[in-house]
């Protein structure tokens, strides 16, 4: 027991293992929440664009209940009808 | 109904007649074994002075320059053999008659493999030439028909797949050398085993190896061909 | 959009608790190893991810079969995520297993069997989605995606064995007390305690994650389809 080496301090590269898989599991998540935020609003586009022209155009007094983001004027410019 | 017991005499009359088909279409131009060996020469030369060796350590790396070779020179004649088909339009016609689409398989299997080997032949000598080594032993041509094989087998149904995505023949190599890695590692194994003349005992295990991953992926390769060519 | 089930959210905060635990037994609970120093505590996580990432693998085998024989196309983006998820997971296994190397073997990287095989292995993943990039058929992207996902679960095993054939400097730890690999240990009991809680943490952590990534799929689909409605 006397002739053993002394336990090396090895401790630095278990840190850079730890930062590395911390990282990179951080970065998959981010990823994961950033293409989800994305389709999300890709989603509420599209469903806006989804919403038939006729009731926009003809202005019913009665609103639908309130949808989170509601646009009077979109830059797209009215569809032509059919 | 077909009975699956032995192949159909139309079965293999039809792997034959594509298998004739690409041969003699080849041996017309000879543009793609031209090209493949010409390329496989560049390689060899390209090894030759990038390693810069002497005689002795050359001896120890001549298995994996050799396959190596084969390995880059065999996508080249994939990706070709398969563009032509779809280009001009003869897949299509293969898939349009009434055949078994793991004939089509079969058939250009073997044609890829006799492109490959024809290539093999070619580079063997002028291989022996440059490097000063008798590559003609037979154990080493057994490794070099066994891992041929293996390769075109899978490189077959995988250039199907490339050749009909958008990327193409870039595609090929990313997809095949992963999964042929292991026929590329067993045959440099085997190859530097019949070499340096190693134990009979010590080379029997690649070749083992060798012949499993042939059977595995060629029966694998042949099931699911189909799906893959199916419009 | 379905809002995230309940048992999801649950199985989220579960997961970062216990990431956090694992982590804290990895670093402050288990005993230090005695040759190799405080980097053996990185063993934790790369068995625990390569665990989890190899059972991926292996399940999107599975999955290939289920999809050629459903032909549903839900099947596809359960593989997606799965072999997503695992890449990710596999490549923390290999960027451990090298730096754990380093000190322990004085070599940043080495041709040895495992660490070739995990490359090869991780490789062929990658390779799975640069495939399915160049297609623009949801369905002959399915088809493709599954035929390699299962060639490359058949030859992933076969490498293994394959590259077996030379010996090894990897440490075989459950093997025991055999420390005559280099950078071998055998592992104490309370050692133990932590590496399975790790196996298990990550088991947690992989299957929210694998869920999460399949909701992601199912909302790209939807998006998609509205797309097609829209522009139709």
């Amino acid at each position: 027991m006397f002739f053993q080496e002394p336990t090396p301090d090895t401790s630095s590269y278990m840190i850079a293992g730890y930062v590395v898989a911390f990282i990179v599991m951080g970065l998959y998540v981010a990823s994961l929440y950033l293409r989800n935020r994305n389709l999300n609003r890709d989603m509420a586009m599209l469903e806006e664009m989804d919403k038939p022209v006729v009731k926009m155009e003809l202005k019913q007094p009665k609103k639908k209940p309130a949808k989170p983001q509601t646009k009077s004027v979109t830059k797209r410019g009215r569809k032509k009808r059919p | 109904m077909d009975d699956h017991s032995q192949p159909t005499p139309f079965f293999l009359r039809a792997i034959l007649a594509i298998v004739w088909k690409d041969l003699r279409a080849e041996f017309r131009s000879l543009e793609l074994v031209s090209s493949m060996l010409v390329f496989s020469l560049l390689v060899i030369l390209i090894f030759n002075f990038a390693l810069e060796l002497d005689i002795k350590t050359r001896q120890s790396v001549t298995a994996g320059v050799l396959w190596a070779t084969f390995a880059f020179a065999g996508t080249l004649g994939l990706n070709r053999s398969m563009s032509i088909e779809k280009d001009r339009g003869c897949m299509d016609g293969l898939l349009l008659a009434p055949v078994d689409r793991s004939a089509i398989y079969f058939g250009k299997f073997i044609s890829n493999l006799a492109f490959m080997l024809l290539v093999e032949v070619f580079v063997l000598p002028i291989y022996s030439v440059l490097y000063n080594t008798n590559l003609f032993q037979p154990g080493l041509l057994l490794v070099i028909l066994l891992g041929s094989i293996g390769y075109t087998a899978v490189g077959t149904l995988l250039a199907a797949m490339s050749v009909q995505t958008r990327t193409r023949d870039v595609l090929l190599p990313i997809l095949l050398f992963p999964v042929a890695f292991s026929v590329l590692l067993a045959a440099v194994k085997a190859s530097g085993g019949f070499l340096s003349n190693s134990e009979l005992t010590d080379i029997l295990l690649p070749i083992n190896l060798l012949i499993a991953y042939d059977v595995i992926f060629i029966a694998v390769a042949f099931m699911v061909f189909d799906i893959v060519v199916e419009e | 959009m379905r809002p995230k089930p309940m048992t999801l959210k649950i199985l989220d905060v579960i997961s970062i608790l216990v990431l956090g635990i694992a982590a804290y037994l990895a670093l402050v609970v288990a005993p230090t190893e005695l040759v190799m120093g405080d980097v053996q505590r990185v063993f934790y996580f790369h068995v625990g991810t390569a665990w989890t990432a190899l059972l991926g693998f292996i399940f999107s085998a599975v999955l290939s079969v289920i999809y050629l024989v459903t032909k549903d196309l839900k099947w596809d983006r359960i593989q997606v995520a799965a072999i997503e998820v695992s890449l990710v997971f596999f490549f923390i296994t290999i960027v451990l297993g090298s730096i754990w190397a380093r000190p322990a073997w004085n070599t940043w990287w080495t041709w040895d069997p495992r660490l070739t095989t995990a490359t090869i292995t991780e490789l062929i993943y990658i390779a799975y989605f640069m495939l399915r990039q160049g297609i623009d058929d949801p369905d002959r992207r399915a088809r493709f995606g599954a035929v390699y996902a299962l060639l490359g679960g058949i030859s992933a095993p076969i490498t293994f064995f394959a590259i077996r054939l030379f010996r090894t400097i990897h440490p075989v730890v459950i093997g025991g007390s055999n420390v005559n690999a280099e950078g071998g240990f055998s592992m104490t009991a309370d050692m133990l305690g932590v590496f399975f809680f790790a196996l298990f943490a990550f088991t947690v952590i992989f299957i929210d994650l694998f869920w999460n990534r399949i909701r992601l799929g199912d909302l790209q689909e939807q998006v998609e389809q509205l797309k097609l409605k829209v522009a139709g």
